[in-house]
């Protein structure tokens, strides 16, 4: 009996059965408290379609499903081995590639990013042409845009610098409600007692983030990198605890009031961004591109590269005269300031501002989408928020049947344990991160747990 | 009378209550290669680790005197500024960054000491563009230097031994330092490679005038290479001296023959 | 001046009683945070999900007391055995989710020595997925739990009362954090697990199986996590989001006592249970949550290895 357990192949068909049953129930009706086990027998009993073949039970369509998955990535997996195979073979094809230069083949490789950056940019420059229903076209914004304008500041501080930051929330909320107070919409009166232009929110978003985030990230960063993510968490909580309950400053539960949308008035340049998404919808794009392009180039900068040091080797960085505190500090800050920014845009845009926006689980939204594209990977970012933001704007315009709103959190979590245990770089991961990801599990970078904890480790941090 | 490049006096470091280093005494020299021997955990590279800022040892001094002839204390300075303050080093286990290109890993070492510059570098500003130009150029001289040129775009992590010493040699000497200290640096070479490092450590000193610290089991490379020794054991300095008093010094045999690799013993005599 | 000094006149009031409710709150603080502490010990990690080792356990238990208690009035026997029917309900949920999670989500990237920012990105999906789960299956209300005692004043300490709860609360937390400290510092087990949080390369070289001293270590924090659960739950009911704050402060207590160390995590969680009791004379009551938080960031502020130190594998 032990023996059978010990067996690979049973082990995997044991742990696919346990699988199919999980994603039956997670997606099986939601049950009570006063009858708990009704969620769990009515994913059992209710029955459902096999793609309008025949009917039968939730559990059994769902082990079917799961076990045609399994083996399609079993297939997918074999067919890239032969071909590898059959690369390596036909020695020909490879000396073929190998007498282009290497600066031949990246100019290749640029150009033809570039053209795909173009023709991205120019779908989504007609993007409102295509959609013309306002309400799509609103959520697009808030749902799809500003939260990939978010992601792309967490990649900064998670995909750059390795940190994990859990209360990035707290920052949007931070930007959310500095414009309400510069606009004059709080109940604790605008600075210096005047109501400003709603872009003149936007610098005091950014430098109030910024503060926030070093006041935070320095004490931690100091000493424990690794004690950052719980103390985020713990500040996201705190924030929203101010939010909800200082009356007086905040408004409370109730939220603001109203906050004017973004406009120009300069001479004779007068514009209004008013409740058309489509203007909201540019405006937002053109800070997605602005940010796309100043955290790309950061990335290949010096300071980019020093991020990639630190994470890779913190005690080498360091004795070539990197101070990591400083880096990592730094981006903290950035990230934070990208957050308070996209406060911002949400708060002008949405009119009201409200607690119930900045919970834990928007941190862990914004999280996923940096995870499942690829951290550190820009492009990845972009391409991964997309498609899960895409998925989440559906399911709340079509919600399938047993599905609540909540349910969403349920599967982000169970997709980051999934993207850790199986794709730990991302679906499109930068290739600097893929290597250093495969380095370090191949055991020849210093970063692993177990064996980070050598005596030099611990002996430093006594010293410090 | 002109200041030493390094002046230890009586660093004691303990960490609990095991004492790793006990009243060091040292001096260095501008221009010299020094060397320090002694066998398994006689405390070299907690030397070391004293001498950059990674432990901070609880008594004693060290004075480090860079070319413009500013003394600075070491210790309780953070490794960062140990290394602008003119000092690099490599380490045992070569400790290199293992997915970047080789060409990278230098650079980093050659704007480590530049300001933070972070506008700079989100609007590729003038001056930054400047700055990377002048890193690449000081990246290309040291790999041609090292002899690394052909590997300039190789991943770090797929270089031999003997081209991963190097690199971080280079990427020490990017930082621009006034001595550069190096832990066991023929560790796993081959001879070929051990005799090109011999080779380089001298070009490093007489080409570009960086004095040389260096920890190393293999006597003949120590003895060939290094003018003057230092001899550690069990956290002490036992003996000081050139190659041929450190050779024939009774209580240097004694500490060799009484610890576990006699081999180096009979070396260090053969030598 | 006066706001201090008629704050001050209130805690004299009440000192007694807020001090054996802090002492209460700081003792299932203490239980938790073990399980922080020890798994910190071996990994060096932050495991985030056992906020819902706590959870669970709380659940399960209500479950059971539901069944058990129902409309009746328990007698004091019934009180005595529901309660240790609750306890172990608790405990062993609280350590079988405590080993399934580290089967699942962390062994997998044991195995392929992944960078510690994976651990503590699964860790978190994990918790996630365990909260959201429960609130899915259980409904997402507050769910009180039906009394296995009757919670009498038993005495008075100065005019304080101390109720049944309390009571439980100082003998079950007693008997389990001194067997704990008991078990580690004298069994085998314990051995193992000090010699594997002090060196896991050298233990495993000694002969320590890693795998089942890790999966061990998670065993323990989880059960004494799911007791703390249930005694938590008792008075307040259950929900499927109780775990986040209580656990937070838990960890936040570990800090204090000096991560690592089992002795600190409990000195750590009666420290801020006190603390946190007596803040209420000055702090108002929507941000009691802020204070334990206030003490972390000021405990990494100014001494980072917290009072006991990081005893890491010297512990107990």
């Amino acid at each position: 009996m032990k023996d059978l357990w010990q067996n690979p192949r049973v082990k995997r068909i044991g742990a696919i059965m346990l699988i199919a049953v999980l994603v039956t129930v997670m997606t099986g009706p939601e049950g009570n408290g006063a009858e708990p086990t009704a969620g769990f027998t009515g994913s059992f009993a209710a029955q459902a379609s096999f793609f309008g073949i025949f009917t039968v039970q939730r559990w059994i369509v769902f082990s079917l499903l799961t076990l045609i998955v399994v083996g399609a990535i079993a297939l997918a997996k074999f067919v890239h081995r032969s071909w590898n195979d059959r690369a390596h073979r036909g020695g020909s094809d490879a000396s073929a590639m190998s007498t282009r230069t290497p600066l031949r083949r990246r100019l290749d490789m640029k150009s033809s990013r570039y053209v795909f950056y173009v023709i991205v940019l120019v779908l989504a420059i007609f993007l409102p042409h295509v959609i013309t229903d306002n309400s799509w076209q609103t959520q697009i914004v808030q749902q799809i845009l500003v939260y990939i304008l978010l992601a792309i500041g967490l990649n900064v501080v998670t995909g750059f610098a390795g940190l994990l930051d859990l209360g990035f929330v707290a920052f949007y909320a931070i930007g959310a409600y500095t414009t309400a107070w510069v606009t004059g919409a709080l109940p604790t009166p605008p600075p210096f007692h005047m109501q400003f232009n709603t872009f003149f929110a936007i610098p005091f978003a950014i430098a109030l983030a910024m503060l926030c985030g070093v006041l935070i990230g320095l004490p931690t960063l100091r000493l424990r990198g690794d004690y950052l993510a719980i103390v985020t968490l713990g500040f996201g909580e705190i924030i929203y605890l101010f939010a909800n309950n200082l009356f007086g400053i905040t408004g409370g539960a109730t939220g603001t009031r109203e906050i004017p949308f973004l406009s120009i008035h300069l001479g004779s340049l007068k514009y209004l961004w008013g409740l058309n998404p489509v203007p909201y919808y540019y405006l937002t794009l053109g800070f997605v591109v602005l940010f796309l392009i100043i955290f790309s180039s950061l990335e290949h900068s010096r300071v980019g590269r020093a991020w990639v040091a630190i994470r890779e080797d913190e005690i080498a960085a360091e004795s070539l005269g990197i101070n990591p505190l400083k880096y990592k500090v730094m981006a903290f800050a950035i990230g934070a300031a990208s957050a308070g920014f996209a406060g911002v845009i949400t708060a002008s845009q949405t009119l009201f501002v409200t607690p119930p926006t900045f919970t834990l689980q928007f941190s862990i939204n914004i999280l996923v989408l940096v995870i499942f594209g690829g951290m550190g990977s820009i492009i990845g970012v972009v391409l991964g928020g997309l498609f899960i933001q895409i998925f989440v704007v559906y399911l709340e315009h079509s919600p399938p049947s047993g599905y609540n709103s909540q349910d969403l959190y349920m599967y982000l979590g169970a997709l980051l344990v999934v993207m850790m245990i199986f794709r730990p770089a991302g679906l499109f991961p930068s290739r600097r991160r893929r290597r250093e990801i495969d380095q370090i599990e191949a055991g020849t970078a210093p970063d692993a747990v177990l064996t980070d904890v050598g005596p030099h480790n611990r002996v430093q941090e006594e010293m410090s | 009378m002109i200041s030493p490049l390094f002046d230890v006096r009586d660093v004691t470091l303990r960490f609990g209550g095991v004492v790793s280093l006990n009243k060091v005494n040292l001096h260095q020299s501008r221009g010299e290669i020094l060397a320090i021997i002694g066998p398994n955990g006689a405390g070299k590279t907690s030397l070391f680790n004293s001498l950059t800022g990674v432990y901070a040892p609880q008594e004693g001094a060290i004075v480090f005197t860079n070319s413009r002839g500013k003394a600075i204390s070491i210790i309780g300075k953070k490794p960062f500024r140990v290394s602008a303050a003119g000092v690099a080093r490599t380490f045992q286990a070569s400790r290199m960054f293992n997915a970047m290109t080789t060409f990278e890993n230098v650079k980093i070492g050659a704007e480590s000491h530049r300001g933070l510059g972070v506008v700079g570098a989100m609007f590729k500003g003038p001056g930054t563009r400047r700055d990377e130009h002048r890193s690449d150029i000081r990246t290309k001289e040291l790999l041609e230097f090292v002899g690394l040129t052909q590997q300039a775009n190789a991943i770090a992590s797929t270089l031999n031994y003997g081209a991963r010493r190097r690199l971080e040699i280079a990427r020490g000497l990017a930082t621009a330092p006034d001595v550069l200290l190096l832990d066991e640096p023929a560790a796993g070479t081959n001879p070929t490679e051990k005799l090109e490092l011999v080779e380089l450590i001298r070009k490093v000193r007489d080409e570009m005038g960086v004095s040389i610290l260096l920890i190393e089991h293999d006597m003949k490379l120590v003895m060939s290479l290094a003018e003057r020794l230092y001899v550690l054991n069990f956290g002490s300095v036992i003996a000081e001296g050139t190659p041929a008093e450190i050779r024939s010094n009774p209580s240097v045999i004694e500490a060799y023959l009484g610890s576990v690799d006699t081999g180096v013993a009979q070396e260090a005599r053969d030598a | 001046m006066s706001y201090f000094s008629s704050h001050f006149t209130t805690l004299g009031h009440e000192f007694w009683g807020l001090l054996v409710g802090g002492i209460a709150n700081g003792i299932i603080y203490a239980m938790v945070a073990i399980g922080y502490t020890m798994v910190y010990g071996v990994l060096r990690l932050i495991n985030f999900a056992h906020s819902e080792i706590f959870m669970s356990g709380a659940f399960a238990s209500f479950f059971l007391m539901k069944v058990l208690v129902g409309n009746s009035t328990p007698n004091a026997f019934e009180s005595v055995v529901y309660l240790i029917v609750g306890i172990l309900a608790g405990g062993i949920v609280g350590a079988v989710m405590a080993v399934g999670l580290e089967r699942v989500a962390y062994r997998p990237l044991r195995r392929r020595h992944a960078p510690k920012l994976a651990y503590l990105i699964s860790a978190i999906g994990a918790s996630y997925f365990i909260y959201n789960f429960v609130g899915k299956e259980f409904g997402r209300i507050n769910l009180s739990i039906d009394s296995p005692f009757i919670n009498n004043t038993v005495f008075t300490i100065f005019g304080a009362a101390v109720q049944t709860y309390y009571i439980v609360i100082f003998v079950v937390g007693l008997i389990m954090l001194v067997s704990l400290e008991r078990l580690v510092a004298t069994s085998k087990l314990g051995r193992g697990i000090r010699a594997v949080a002090q060196d896991a390369e050298t233990a495993s070289l000694m002969g320590v199986n890693i795998d089942r001293t890790i999966a061990v270590t998670f065993m323990l924090g989880g059960f004494l996590g799911g007791v703390a659960g249930f005694l938590y739950s008792i008075p307040i009911g259950v929900v499927y989001t109780m775990g986040f704050t209580p656990a937070l402060k838990a960890f936040s207590a570990a800090v204090l006592g000096g991560i690592g160390n089992l002795r600190g995590a409990v000195l750590g969680g009666l420290l801020l249970g006190i603390v946190e009791s007596f803040s209420v004379a000055f702090v108002n009551g929507a941000y009691i949550d802020v204070v334990a938080f206030a003490v972390l960031v000021l405990v990494l502020m100014f001494r980072p290895t917290g009072i006991l130190g990081e005893r890491l594998g010297r512990s107990a």
